[in-house]
């Protein structure tokens, strides 16, 4: 069974860590940029999937 | 007395060296491998394992490999994002086409394998893509450390 909220965070998991280590250097900056990408990327898919649903 | 040309020794470039070709293939062909061979160790096995849980998640959710179709121009862009994730892409061809039906179906007769109507089909595919795009971008890291660019 596809869990479709599962797989997104697993996505944006992936995808955040990978640019955090890729465009910065210390551990501070690699630790916000992944929480500003990861919630970006959640938070922000949600909001969107809601916006789609009030505006068709 | 000096004459003053106008340019200074401490404003002159440092002469960039070239990235060896056989490094980049090596960065492309297996995740993460350039940076190990650049002595990036740990960043070598987290790059590696992001882009190949990426690409296992894809095959898992029966995303299809990206393939050349006639008269779909934007399937080369799906070849080349898949192509980017290296020997994982040659192995998965291999495994669903066969290695010689792999090498006889070049570049239209080429099953991606995946499941269409499967649930998770458009979510692996994106894993798939994502997951060679990330390992092209590793490449161009990797030819940036080479150079001294970037540590």
């Amino acid at each position: 069974m596809v869990d479709h909220l599962l797989l997104m965070l697993w996505h944006a998991l992936l995808v955040s860590l990978f640019f955090a280590f890729l465009w910065r250097s210390s551990p501070a900056d690699r630790l916000r940029m992944f929480a500003k990408a990861f919630l970006i990327m959640t938070v922000g898919s949600v909001v969107v999937g809601w916006l789609m649903y009030v505006v068709p | 007395m000096t004459k003053d040309t106008g340019r200074s020794t401490g404003d002159a470039q440092p002469r960039r060296a070239r990235t060896s070709p056989f490094l980049l293939l090596a960065a492309w062909l297996v995740p993460g491998l350039g940076h190990w061979i650049l002595g990036k160790r740990r960043r070598a096995l987290l790059y590696c394992g992001i882009v190949v849980c990426a690409f296992v998640t894809g095959v898992l959710a029966d995303g299809e490999l990206g393939t050349p179709r006639p008269g779909e121009p934007f399937s080369w862009l799906a070849t080349l994002a898949c192509l980017g994730n290296g020997l994982l892409y040659l192995a998965r061809l291999v495994w669903v086409n066969g290695a010689s039906a792999a090498l006889a179906g070049l570049p239209f007769g080429v099953d991606g394998g995946g499941d269409p109507v499967a649930v998770g089909f458009a979510y692996g595919n994106t894993f798939l893509y994502t997951g060679g795009l990330m390992n092209l971008l590793l490449v161009l890291d990797v030819s940036d450390i080479a150079r001294g660019e970037k540590d």
